[in-house]
């Protein structure tokens, strides 16, 4: 066994032409545009609605846990398991046939994801004809448990032509020591512009904030997104995963008074957290349903509260997450089921919505794959009527 | 503070001759030893017999390689022939290298990794030598194995671990050993590097597919300055260079606005460093 004389300690600051862990130190800047190679049909000319869809697509790993997740260990998939993977993702694309698309936690290089192009892949395998892609985690090694190279983000697909592609920086974590902040993520907000023809642009924002912080940064990142969608000028939709729940309460009102969440909205001892995930980097922060209340107040979400509505009987059917996977039990032997909302369509207030839904399974819009074996998000979808 | 140190290092040199050239053919005479904090520990057991072993990581990785002169004269030829252990070592390294496979019977699987080699060399002038060498390293399991390449950026850790994690790694290459007066000796290597493909992934005993390929080829360069130091030692400094498939890709913008995604292979440059004390 041989050992170069290597000092391994300076490597990392001295090696060259590509950085180890991105600082993505930009605030606002353009990013690049894709375009499908396969011909896909036109879309409609001058739509007055445009079918919309968000989905966290868990890096096409489907229903394989890692081992972040505490149900199993994984760190990396087979080509053919992310294959198998992103071509049931396309095919549920394809069958809701969205005009514009919004995923997050796609990758365009990752180890763990067999170094597939996901962006590519969606454009040459649905009807979706130019995409852009922000990375919000881009890695050359992340040494935990060996993850490797990574590059994952948000990405914007659409049927019309992006015209603009951009990302914009979201506040980083305050709460984690300086070698776990260099190789941690990074969030940022994708977002596109999108002609639609007959001199009508519309702007589409791609979201996904924290999920682990301690520190408030989770909710920063809500108020940014606010403030963004607020001082937005065109038609826009912002969609996808928020990490949060839906304002049906103030987890900050006392029991026994009415913003109290108590028998309204579970907030904690979800059925897929496991035990052994407290106490760890992982552990499930307290959620704070207040925070998402803007949105609720000044924009048109997909499903309104009243639809939402009170309790986990009404609530389960817009549940979009859940870390365990039906064909695995936590630790009652409870088989995992969707059991939260964190994913969100909204637009502004003057536009309108028809046909709303969280596709769980298969059934609505003619869907036939399977949605809760395919990420541990659910898609949210909806016809976005532009007046 | 260290210009002053190095100079009182390097003026207390008795300087008859340069300092050999490493990692050459030469297999030096009965009780010749080497040392170095990241090069192997190597002692010549008999004329023309040397045993090496790299210290640093032995009690982790047991290893042991063997030098035998083949023939002597103004070209040399010398076979190698090793074996290692690296198991232990690679179970450390779980958690941030390896999974920790927390919920699952996975491991990295006990192998053992035998070597052999050969080398040339040929003198230049009074001091300077050419080598060329070919080796080769494969893996033998002994068991069930559920560690994947690394696929890091660190050129000297996925080369130390190809046999092990690929199956196999075999190189060709060729070294220039310039004596500069008697203080200095400068030293290029270049070498081509063939490791195994990256095989499937192993879950709990099972294949679920293979491992997205990556080039099983990997080009490294070597430049370096030894500078003698005390009566036989010698501090190297240098950098490497190793260029190969690593997954990067990188975005190539058309002429029409629109980018492409392609592949590319990386250069990495890493910085050596050693102290060599030697006796013969």
């Amino acid at each position: 066994m041989r050992l170069r004389p290597v000092v391994l300690a300076l490597a990392a600051t001295l090696t060259a032409c590509e950085w180890i862990a991105d600082p993505m130190k930009y605030t606002r800047e353009d990013v690049p545009r894709f375009k499908a190679k396969a011909e896909h049909p036109a879309p409609p000319e001058n739509p007055a609605a445009l079918k919309v869809m968000a989905w966290n697509v868990k890096y096409g790993a489907c229903r394989v846990d890692f081992w972040f997740d505490f149900w199993g260990d994984r760190t990396q998939l087979s080509t053919t398991e992310v294959e198998d993977c992103l071509s049931k993702i396309a095919a549920l694309v394809r069958e809701y046939d969205p005009d514009v698309l919004i995923t997050e936690e796609i990758e365009v290089g990752s180890k763990r994801s067999a170094y597939v192009d996901m962006v590519r892949y969606l454009l040459e395998n649905t009807n979706l004809r130019y995409a852009m892609y922000a990375a919000t985690w881009e890695s050359r090694y992340v040494p935990s448990e060996g993850v490797g190279r990574i590059n994952l983000g948000n990405a914007i697909h659409s049927r019309y032509p992006i015209t603009k592609a951009e990302r914009i920086r979201q506040a980083d974590r305050t709460d984690q020591d300086v070698l776990t902040a260099t190789f941690y993520l990074h969030r940022g907000i994708a977002r596109a512009e999108v002609d639609i023809g007959n001199g009508r642009t519309v702007a589409i924002y791609g979201v996904h904030t924290e999920a682990y912080d301690q520190d408030g940064t989770k909710q920063k990142q809500i108020v940014q997104l606010h403030e963004l969608a607020q001082a937005e000028t065109l038609p826009w939709l912002m969609g996808g995963d928020f990490n949060e729940l839906p304002p049906v309460c103030d987890e900050r009102a006392d029991a026994g008074t009415p913003e109290s969440c108590a028998g309204k909205l579970r907030l904690t001892e979800f059925l897929d957290e496991r035990a052994s995930s407290k106490g760890t980097e992982f552990a499930q922060p307290p959620y704070t349903p207040s925070v998402m209340k803007r949105f609720y107040d000044d924009f048109n979400p997909s499903i309104t509260l009243a639809r939402y509505g009170v309790g986990e009987a009404a609530q389960q059917r817009y549940f979009t997450h859940s870390v365990l996977g039906p064909d695995s039990k936590n630790d009652e032997m409870v088989p995992g089921n969707w059991n939260r909302t964190l994913d969100y369509l909204f637009i502004r207030r003057s536009d309108g919505w028809r046909d709303t839904d969280v596709i769980q399974g298969p059934g609505p819009f003619g869907v036939t794959q399977d949605a809760i074996r395919l990420s541990d998000h659910a898609p949210v979808v909806g016809t976005w009527e532009l007046r | 503070m260290k210009p002053a140190l190095l100079t009182v290092l390097v003026s207390s040199l008795a300087l008859a001759a340069p300092r050999p050239a490493r990692d050459t053919a030469d297999v030096g005479k009965q009780w010749d030893y080497s040392v170095g904090i990241f090069n192997p520990l190597r002692l010549a057991i008999v004329d023309g017999v040397e045993l090496e072993a790299n210290p640093l990581v032995f009690f982790v990785a047991p290893n042991v390689n063997s030098r035998f002169r083949i023939l002597g004269g103004p070209v040399r030829l010398t076979a190698e022939a090793g074996l290692s252990l690296p198991t232990l070592a690679m179970r450390l390294m779980k958690g941030f290298f390896f999974p920790s496979w927390e919920t699952s019977t996975n491991d990295v699987g006990w192998m053992l990794v035998p070597r052999v080699g050969a080398l040339v060399s040929g003198t230049v002038l009074e001091h300077s030598v050419w080598t060329a060498r070919a080796d080769a390293a494969f893996r033998v399991p002994l068991g069930r194995n559920s560690a994947a390449p690394l696929n890091s950026f660190l050129a000297p850790l996925d080369l130390l671990l190809a046999a092990p994690l690929t199956g196999f790694c075999t190189r060709v290459g060729g070294a220039y050993d310039q004596a500069l007066g008697e203080t200095f000796r400068l030293r290029g290597e270049a070498n081509l590097f063939v490791t195994g493909p990256q095989g499937n992934l192993t879950v709990n005993g099972a294949s679920v597919g293979p491992i997205a390929p990556l080039s099983q080829l990997i080009v490294t360069a070597h430049l370096g300055l030894d500078i003698a130091v005390f009566k036989q030692s010698r501090l190297t400094v240098g950098v490497l260079w190793a260029n190969y498939d690593q997954g990067q890709s990188a975005v190539v913008k058309g002429a029409d606005g629109f980018s492409d995604r392609v592949r590319v292979r990386s250069n990495n440059f890493l910085p050596t460093l050693d102290f060599i004390w030697a006796g013969y």
